[in-house]
């Protein structure tokens, strides 16, 4: 097994979700309406649970615990991709498209996952399969009502999209480890991934009514630990309290 | 948060495959498929279930409290009662046909039976 490369991928799967589950709570009695406030909320938990898994394995392959992981590591540190960093600024449309983008990816990694040759990856990529299909299901719904919805409606999705989607594409960000990775049968390769999820992506996109930018050029960094600005700012807020007594039990 | 204009959907849980699905409480929602996604989290967040149905509140024509003394029993119905037939659920998931028939015998020792159910705390419907 090539242990950095696993190393470096667990790292970007857990990250991810940490960042994606921080942001949406972000929304957290700010949500449109009260029902979709309630599972929004429930869904960036989801997201936390994840990303708690993804550290715990990181902490048997010899990695810091969990806790150090989220709470004491700078933004270089992290490997997160761009699109889960950039701040929601109360934009319903872009939050639900980033949601849908982001689900769609994860679904279609952890489909490859699922048969991964690293054994402890692949039984929790099976396990948080399901839940994850729920994810796309609302994501769906609602990138498809927004796009249906009105003229107003549909420009400010497809406004949300054109921005989202060269981050978006940014979770498919090439790696040192991809090569490794893949002729170990640990993780397909990363465009090969990107290629897989465009597909499943699109015809969603279509029924919404949206156009996808075939042209758009992917923004990457995050993979190497340059971010946006937003994610240090972020991070601030999420470890301000862990911080003030790094060794207090919780 | 201002209360939606949305239509209301009202909400069904199955926990067990195979078990009547329950009202557990109701949702605003746009349409039957929004419904269905966010209750999902009111309403499957911690509780086990394999199944949910949405139902729009307006499909639903019911009865009048005001009319709930036209279910009372005036005169004596203990004849119409079921707890004379009383049959584990399993067996008659597993054998249907053959459950049933056993019905009928049970009506006909009814009284051994009765007092066997009485004794029995767990309530189990006649199926």
């Amino acid at each position: 097994m090539n242990r950095s490369a696993v190393i470096d991928l667990l790292y970007r799967l857990a990250d991810d979700a940490l960042i994606i589950g921080h942001r949406d709570s972000e929304w957290t009695g700010l949500a449109p309406i009260l029902e979709e406030d309630i599972a929004f909320s429930s869904m960036a938990q989801d997201e936390m649970g994840h990303a708690l898994m993804y550290y715990q394995l990181l902490h048997e392959l010899g990695e810091p615990e969990p806790d150090t992981l989220a709470f004491n590591r700078r933004a270089r540190d992290f490997k997160c991709c761009g699109l889960v960093c950039l701040p929601n600024k109360r934009d319903w449309a872009f939050c639900t498209v980033r949601k849908f983008l982001f689900d769609a990816a994860e679904s279609v990694r952890l489909a490859a996952l699922s048969e991964s040759a690293y054994a402890p990856l692949a039984q929790l990529a099976r396990k948080l399969r399901s839940e994850k299909k729920y994810h796309l299901m609302h994501d769906r719904a609602w990138v498809v009502k927004l796009g249906e919805s009105t003229e107003d409606g549909r420009q400010r999705m497809q406004k949300a999209l054109d921005f989202a989607y060269p981050h978006a594409l940014g979770m498919f960000e090439p790696t040192e480890s991809d090569e490794p990775l893949a002729q170990a049968g640990i993780c397909p390769r990363e465009r090969e991934l990107c290629s897989q999820w465009a597909s499943a992506v699109a015809p969603v996109l279509k029924k919404a009514g949206l156009r996808v930018n075939e042209n758009a050029r992917p923004v990457y960094g995050g993979r190497v630990g340059r971010h946006p600005e937003a994610l240090a700012e972020l991070l601030e807020s999420m470890q301000m309290v862990y911080q003030i007594d790094p060794s207090a039990n919780w | 948060m201002t209360d939606s204009q949305w239509p209301v959907f009202e909400v069904f849980h199955q926990q067990v495959r195979g078990e009547p699905h329950i009202h557990v409480g109701s949702v605003h929602a746009p349409d039957a498929e929004m419904a269905l996604v966010v209750a999902k989290e009111q309403y499957a967040r911690r509780q086990a279930c394999v199944n949910l149905w949405v139902v729009p509140a307006e499909a639903i024509y019911a009865s009048n409290y005001e009319d709930a003394d036209m279910f009372e029993h005036v005169t004596d119905k203990s004849y119409r009662e079921s707890w004379g037939y009383k049959t584990p659920k399993t067996i008659s998931r597993h054998e249907g046909t053959k459950a049933r028939r056993h019905e009928g015998e049970d009506q006909a020792s009814g009284d051994a039976i009765r007092q066997q159910a009485t004794g029995n705390s767990q309530r189990e419907e006649a199926t």
